[in-house]
Parts: structure tokens; C-alpha cells; sequence
């Protein structure tokens, strides 16, 4: 990999790029997919490119490629691009930062040596657990382990390469009887450490709590939402509003915000690249800047946006670490790290004399990212009474600005948990509109 | 030799290039060249898959499915699989391609979408992105059943969106076109003017107001009713959603499940976004009739679904080098016989729904939900003011019965569906319809 990235180094400054930078990605990935309580195929993915940046005159040029016989071609698309772009005169530079943080439990090399076998094996767990319950069925669900390895280099002397693991289970199941009710589970972790029997068992369980559903009135009361439904929105609206580039745009409700109060006094978030086997953890991010961790909001009061190195520049601030890439093949943009959610504790349910909890919702994509009012359908929803969960709800849809919810939340379970790089407990939210 | 009862293999290579840009400015191009394969072996009641990028070795990729493939049949043996046999396709009837996008300089690309962001960019918008999108790319199929073929296609489109803000709100206005074309699907969609209505929505939504939320008739205009035909009622007839048991369409086949008046098409062979000539699994593309005149007719097919249940194989797609998975392609409600302004009279009062922010479809329980992009509230049969916020939700099959006129003005809209992890481009349309009766989403 060093060899071909020095290659494309070289090959960018010798055609006249004033910096540049190479990302090389090599992944190998094993999943095994589940149809109706049955292990029904495998898969083993290949993935190694190579992504070129070059800069001219702070323009940026891109190009990629996963054959190495087109890398010089890649390399001149790259330089072609960045020369027919305008001069950006807020580009700073790539990173040159090589103070890296420790991190730990990223790589499990147990998930390198797994066989095909032992991955149909925790596989088969899963479905084992939605069949230890009744009238219960997995109509689809996936197991994957994944081993990538990543190589960063660029012209200011950036050269980090390393290693991560990872490994997930989800399953969405429907209950066999005339009333139909479905719902999902989902575990992630860097380390083989899932209990997958576990995942089953709870997707089933819930499917069969959801079934003879009420109707219910619209009203306003106390929502709580399970960290799967309370990840989902705070993902399709708090995230774009804190990403720089979006604040740069006028693309973000929080832009002069800085130091005022957007949240109620108890709540806080943290989003560190550094958290202990993190989903997002790495040693830096996806143009090479060392992760670490920054306090976004603080006992209520906004702190911080999230940065690349680009718009660090802009605002002459030091880049978060939040440079993000889907794959080789684009430019990075601004995305979370490790999202973590912190509010005070409690036994928030038995708290809670009468409501309403919702365990996902489907539609949070669809909410209005720079007003961020939102409007989706709850899915597993329940009454409370008294304390305790009470009957399930056959169809709600829920509305709101996460500005608001955000001012109105007063309590938090138990029950943390990382959905994917956000990591948060059930949250309360007082006053808020339900439709039935 | 291999030991396994099939084996296939798609080779795919392309040039892809995308150009973005914000406010006018170019924020990013980029370009990429790329050759991979997915192989699929299958065996007793198996599959295996492997997909392998760059410089690969094709026998070794499939010996690697294949291995696989005997792991999983000796590990968890289940019924063996058939597929459905199919003749060599014919690839016949594919888009002219009239200018190459690969002979159009980048600066001239570049500045046509300068013209497309500029002309959304009317007084009270505060900022515009657009998008132009390229892909050339060549397919390659070959089985161990002999077939062999190949076909190469050029798709190209642009998107363009505007903010306009005002008294600390945000409002989105967008715009598209996206089709199997070459550069001249710039001559043939006048672009400015699309970028001027997506600045136009834009400003005109700051000052809508909210709709009450509740149950009441509604009409869906094209672009919305195609969403709801693709979300709801498309994804519900994919036979891989039904044998999972996972589509409220199972076992429904020959039933009255939607209003008379109501019929749904999947047509691959159409010159649109989601046009193919044979699908991943070299199966010539061909037309299916999901609902005809109210009555569940057919669900759409792969090559081991339709040796199931029974069907035509024809519509199992890929994205790049990933599992072929069954999906549509056109799919559209088709035209009925009512004017709009019949529409408008019929309903009295209800609220008229236009285009998609997208939604969600819990195709087992037939539930689903979607953003409109804006609507109009309608009164004693007139348009009147403007809404956003706007959401329609509800229970899909209840929805194709309530519908109680079809329009006669159908129109296609491109975009890419999401399934399995996959994107895959694809148009739905409709005719406006009315529905007598569903649950709109308000503050």
C-alpha cells in the first residue's frame, strides 16, 4: 500500500499540485443473512481503492480508482479538476498534526480468525432467540464482521496507517398470528462480545408485546424514546445543524449560537473520536487529524460545531477530527465520531404516571434538517399508566421541532446504549404532540 | 468440477464523474474509474457471494463463492433451490445515447450547472446547491449455464435546491432530472426554468402555513402519488418481501385489493431512470402488470422467486458488485380518465399534496409514511393556501381503496431506491389521484 501511495504522491507534485493527499482503504467483510428463521446466504467482500486529492491554489481536485494501472490517469483527473476550479483563498491546508491520542479495543483479532462457520454459528443464535418466543418469526436479518485496514498520507508528512475490526447483528421479526405486529433489534461493537441469542429474543419479545394494538387520541403528554428512536432524530436534525459547513451555508438554525442556552440546564454531548471501543473511534479521521474529543453542548449551553480541516480553516479554528468518508471514492465531508448523550439518570418509567414510549420510529430521514421539525410514525409504541408500560398502540405519529424537544427533555433511563456511534439512554420529553 | 449446482458472475466497469456545487461555487468534482465482480455459487439450498474489486482473478473469485456456498449447504442444508430457467436475452431497443458526455469538456459541464444554480437563485433565497451526475458503465454477464452477454449504459442528470430564510425559518425548494440520456437531457428539459421553480418554492413555503393534522380527502399530484406507488405498493409486490413474509400482499394474488379504477406497472423496457435490457441475472427485461383494474395480478420476479411461486423472472438488479436483489424499475400507476379540475369538484374540501421529501414503508404491515414537499388547502372545490409540513400516512391497502378518481396526465420522475443496502436507479409516476379518505400529518 505504502508504495503505491508514495507513488501517487509524487506523481501529484510532479504535475504541479501544491499539496496532496492519498487514502487507501482495504476491507474485508463477511456477512451472513437471514430469511424466515433460516441462515440463508453468505457473502465475503473485497474492497481496496485509492482516493487522490490534490490542491492547486487551494482548489480542490478528486479522483479515484481501484486499478492500479490507472493511477496516473487518476492522479492528472484529479489536477484537471483542481485547475478548473476557482481559487479558494480560505483553503488553510491539510492536516499536519501527528500528536495521536491512544485509543483501545478497536481491533479483536478473534473477529479476523472467525471461519465461515462460527459466523453461521452466531448467526443461527439470533434466530435461536426469536424462536425461543412464541408465534414469533425473522422474516430478514444480517451477521457481519468486518476487518479494514486504512493508510492516510499526504504532502505536510501525515503517513498513519491502521487497523479496526468490527462486528454487528440485526434482526426484524413478525409475530404468525392474525394480529400482525413487527419490530427490530440491532448490537454493534468493535470486539466479539455480542450476545446474539439476546438480540433475537428481544425483537421477539417486543413484537409480541405490540400486538392488539389501541387507538389513542392526539394529545400532548410525556414521550419517552428508546435511544434507537431518540438516535434517529437527533441524527437527521441535530446532526446536520452542528456540522460547520452547514453553519458556513446558512444552512443551520444554531449558526451565532455559540454559548447560548439550546438545551435544558442537565443535558449534555460529548462527541469523541476517542471513546473506548467506540464505533467511531480510530486514531484519527479520514483525512488523518487525530481524533479527540469535544464537548458540543455543555449543561445545556452550546459549545462547539464539528470540523474538517477546511472549514476549520474558514473559521480559523483547529479541525475536530470529523472528517468522514463513505469510501475511497469521494471527498471527506463533516460527520459525528462517537455521539454521546448525557443526562441524570432514573428509573425513568416508573416516573412517569401516564404517556407514552416509543421504542423506533420510521421517517425521521424526512424531517426538515435545517428547521429541525420533524414528523414521523412511532413503531412500537405503548402507553404508560401508573408508572409501567401499559397497552401497545396500534398507529401514532409524533411532531416536533428538536429545538423544542430538546428544551423540554426532563429525564433518562438506565438503558444506555450505542447505536451505531451515537450512544445514548431512553430520554424523556415532556409536551409533546401525539396523533393517533 | 466446482461441485456446486450454478454459479454466475457480473463484471462491471465504469466511469463515474459527479460535480457539486454550493452557492455557485464548484465545492467538489470527482471522478472515479472502476472494475469489480460479484459472483454468486449456489448449492443444494445455498447461495454463496463474493465480490472482488481492482485487479482480480475471476476463477478464483468464483471457487471463493463456491466454497461458500458448499460451507453453508453442509453447515445449515435447507430446501434446495431452483431457478427458473431462462433463454438467452436479446438486447434490442436500447437508448440512443445523441452526445456523449465523455465528449463534453468538464469547464462546459461546470458552467452549465453555474446557469441551473444561478437561475434558482431569485430574491429571498439564501443559498443553492447543485448536483450534475455522470455514470458510463459496462455490464458483463456470464453463467455456468452458458449464458454470456453484455450491454453498456450512459445515464445523466442534475438536481438543484434552494434555501430561502426569513424570520429565523429555513425553507427547501428542489428540482431534478435524471435519465438513461446523454448530455442532450439538458436540451430537452429546459433547466433554468426548473431551477427557478425550485427558488420559487422556496420562498413561497417561508410564508404556507401548517395544515391540522387528521383524517380527510386528499389529492396526490404525480410526484407524490409515484412515491406512494413505489414505497407502498411497489416494495410490498417484490416476491422476496413476500416469501419473507413481509409484504401485506402475501397470498393476495387474483384479490380486489384496490379500487377498480387503479392500475400498476413495472416496465424496464421504458426509456427512463430505471431502464434495463436484462437484469442481473441476464433475464430480458419485460413488462408486468402488478394490479390490474383493482386485482393483485402479479408480483415482481427473480429467477429463484419465480421457480417458487410462480412468475416471470426479469426484475433482480445490482448495484455494482453487490448480491442481485428483486427490484423495480418504472413503475407507475397508470392513466385513468378524470380531469383535475373533475378532481377539485369531487372533493369539495381537502387538501391537494405535491411532490416528496421522501417517507417509509413497513411493507408487512402495510404501513407507511411520506413528506409531501408542500400542498395546498382546497375549499368548496378551489385551491387556496399554501401548506408545508405536510405528511400523509396511513395504511396502504385502505389507501388503494379509498381511491375514487385517476387522473388522465401521467408523468415519470427519476430517483434512487434504497433496499438492502443498495441504490439502485429507478422512475415511478402517476397520474394526480384522489383519495377519499387518509391521514394527514401536520404541527
Amino acid at each position: 500500500m505504502y508504495e503505491m501511495a508514495n507513488k501517487a504522491l509524487k506523481l501529484a507534485e510532479d504535475k504541479g499540485a501544491e499539496e496532496s493527499e492519498v487514502y487507501v482503504l482495504d476491507n474485508h467483510s463477511t456477512s451472513a443473512d437471514v430469511r424466515k428463521n433460516i441462515v440463508d446466504s453468505s457473502n465475503e467482500n473485497y474492497t481496496k481503492g485509492i482516493g487522490i486529492r490534490a490542491i492547486i491554489n487551494g482548489a480542490v481536485g478528486f479522483a479515484s480508482t481501484n486499478l492500479y494501472n490507472r493511477l496516473e490517469d487518476t492522479v492528472n483527473i484529479a489536477i484537471s479538476s483542481a485547475r478548473v476550479r476557482e481559487k479558494d483563498p480560505e483553503w488553510v491546508s491539510l492536516p499536519s498534526n501527528t500528536q495521536y491520542p491512544t485509543i483501545r479495543n478497536t481491533f479483536d483479532d478473534k473477529l479476523v480468525q472467525l471461519e465461515l462457520e462460527d459466523c453461521i454459528d452466531l448467526t443461527t443464535q439470533m434466530i435461536e432467540g426469536v424462536t425461543s418466543t412464541s408465534d414469533v418469526m425473522a422474516t430478514s436479518g444480517s451477521f457481519s464482521r468486518f476487518h479494514d485496514k486504512r493508510l492516510i498520507m499526504n504532502s505536510n508528512g501525515i503517513e498513519t496507517e491502521e487497523e479496526g475490526t468490527g462486528v454487528s447483528g440485526f434482526i426484524d421479526v413478525i409475530t404468525t398470528t392474525d394480529d400482525k405486529a413487527t419490530a427490530y433489534d440491532f448490537k454493534i461493537s468493535r470486539n466479539l462480545d455480542l450476545d446474539f441469542y439476546e438480540i433475537g429474543k428481544n425483537a421477539a419479545e417486543l413484537a409480541q408485546k405490540s400486538r392488539n394494538g389501541i387507538n389513542i387520541e392526539p394529545h400532548k403528554t410525556d414521550v419517552i424514546l428508546h435511544p434507537f428512536a431518540f438516535a434517529d432524530i437527533l441524527e437527521n436534525t441535530l446532526a446536520s445543524a452542528i456540522d460547520a459547513d452547514n453553519v458556513h451555508k446558512g444552512r443551520s438554525s444554531l449558526k451565532g449560537k455559540i454559548n447560548e442556552e439550546i438545551a435544558t440546564p442537565d443535558f449534555s454531548i460529548v462527541d469523541d473520536g476517542t471513546l473506548d471501543g467506540g464505533i467511531e473511534t480510530a486514531l484519527t479521521d479520514d483525512e488523518g487529524m487525530p481524533s479527540q474529543k469535544n464537548t458540543v453542548i455543555d449543561k445545556g449551553v452550546f459549545k462547539s460545531y464539528l470540523y474538517d480541516s477546511y472549514r476549520a480553516g474558514k473559521d480559523n479554528v483547529e479541525s475536530t477530527g470529523n472528517a468522514i468518508r463513505q469510501s475511497y471514492t469521494g471527498t471527506p465531508s463533516i460527520g459525528l465520531r462517537n455521539f454521546i448523550i448525557d443526562y441524570p439518570q432514573s428509573d425513568v418509567i416508573s416516573e412517569t404516571d401516564e404517556g407514552v414510549y416509543i421504542n423506533t420510529v420510521i421517517g425521521a430521514h424526512t424531517a426538515n434538517s435545517i428547521s429541525g421539525d420533524f414528523s414521523v410514525e412511532a413503531r412500537n409504541a405503548f402507553t404508560i399508566k401508573n408508572g409501567e408500560l401499559d397497552k401497545p398502540i396500534s398507529s401514532l405519529m409524533i411532531s416536533g421541532n428538536v429545538f423544542d424537544l430538546l428544551k423540554n427533555i426532563t429525564g433518562a433511563g438506565y438503558d444506555i446504549r450505542s447505536v451505531g456511534g451515537l450512544v445514548t439512554p431512553s430520554i424523556r420529553i415532556t409536551d409533546m404532540n401525539v396523533i393517533g | 468440477m466446482l461441485d456446486v449446482d450454478f454459479y454466475d458472475a457480473r463484471v462491471v466497469e465504469g466511469t463515474t464523474t459527479s460535480i457539486f456545487l454550493d452557492n455557485g461555487k464548484v465545492e467538489d468534482i470527482s471522478v472515479d474509474f472502476s472494475r469489480g465482480a460479484g459472483v454468486r455459487a449456489l448449492c443444494g439450498g445455498s447461495w454463496g457471494l463474493t465480490s472482488v474489486d481492482g485487479n482480480f482473478d475471476l476463477d478464483k473469485t468464483i471457487d471463493s463463492a463456491a466454497k461458500l456456498a458448499k460451507t453453508m449447504n453442509n453447515k445449515t442444508p435447507k430446501e434446495k433451490i431452483n431457478l427458473k430457467s431462462s433463454p438467452e436475452p436479446v438486447v434490442k431497443n436500447t437508448p440512443n445515447v445523441k452526445k456523449n458526455p465523455r465528449d463534453i469538456p468538464i469547464e462546459e459541464k461546470v458552467q452549465f450547472l453555474k446557469d441551473i444554480d444561478e437561475s434558482a437563485n431569485i430574491e429571498g433565497v439564501s443559498n443553492t446547491t447543485a448536483i450534475y451526475t455522470e455514470s458510463i458503465v459496462k455490464y458483463e454477464y456470464t453463467n455456468s449455464e452458458g449464458l454470456d452477454c453484455e450491454h453498456e449504459l450512459t445515464r445523466t442528470g442534475f438536481a438543484v435546491s434552494a434555501v430561502a430564510s426569513g424570520n429565523g425559518e429555513y425553507q427547501v425548494g428542489r428540482e431534478s432530472r435524471f435519465d438513461v440520456s446523454g448530455f442532450e437531457l439538458f436540451d430537452e428539459n429546459d433547466a433554468l426554468a426548473l431551477g427557478e421553480s425550485a427558488g420559487q418554492t422556496a420562498v413561497d413555503l417561508l410564508s404556507a402555513k401548517k395544515p391540522k393534522g387528521g383524517n380527510m380527502p386528499v389529492i396526490l399530484n404525480p410526484e407524490l402519488a409515484g412515491v406512494f406507488v413505489h414505497e407502498a405498493v411497489g416494495h410490498a409486490s417484490e416476491a422476496d418481501l413476500v416469501l419473507e413474509g413481509n409484504s401485506v400482499f402475501e397470498n393476495r394474488i387474483g384479490e380486489q385489493i384496490a379500487s377498480s379504477l387503479v392500475d400498476v406497472i413495472d416496465d424496464p423496457t421504458l426509456h427512463k431512470y430505471g431502464y434495463y435490457p436484462f437484469d442481473a441475472e441476464g433475464v430480458q427485461s419485460s413488462k408486468t402488470e402488478i394490479i390490474k383494474d383493482g386485482v393483485l395480478n402479479s408480483y415482481l420476479h427473480s429467477r429463484e422467486t419465480a421457480a417458487k411461486l410462480g412468475g416471470t423472472p426479469g426484475n433482480s438488479r445490482a448495484q455494482g458488485y453487490s448480491e442481485p436483489v428483486v427490484r423495480m424499475s418504472n413503475t407507475y400507476i397508470d392513466n385513468g380518465e378524470s380531469k383535475f379540475e373533475e378532481m377539485l369538484e369531487e372533493i369539495g374540501d381537502g387538501i391537494y399534496l405535491i411532490g416528496s421529501r421522501g417517507g417509509q414503508v413497513n411493507p408487512g404491515e402495510g404501513i407507511f409514511q411520506f413528506n409531501a414537499e408542500k400542498g395546498y388547502l382546497i375549499e368548496n372545490g378551489e385551491i387556496s393556501s399554501l401548506l408545508r409540513d405536510v405528511s400523509l400516512s396511513g395504511n396502504t391497502l385502505e389507501i388503494l381503496k379509498n381511491v375514487t378518481m385517476v387522473g388522465n396526465d401521467l408523468e415519470m420522475n427519476s430517483g434512487r431506491c434504497g433496499k438492502k443496502g443498495q441504490l439502485m436507479p429507478v422512475s415511478d409516476g402517476s397520474p394526480h389521484i384522489l383519495v377519499s379518505n387518509a391521514l394527514v400529518g401536520g404541527a
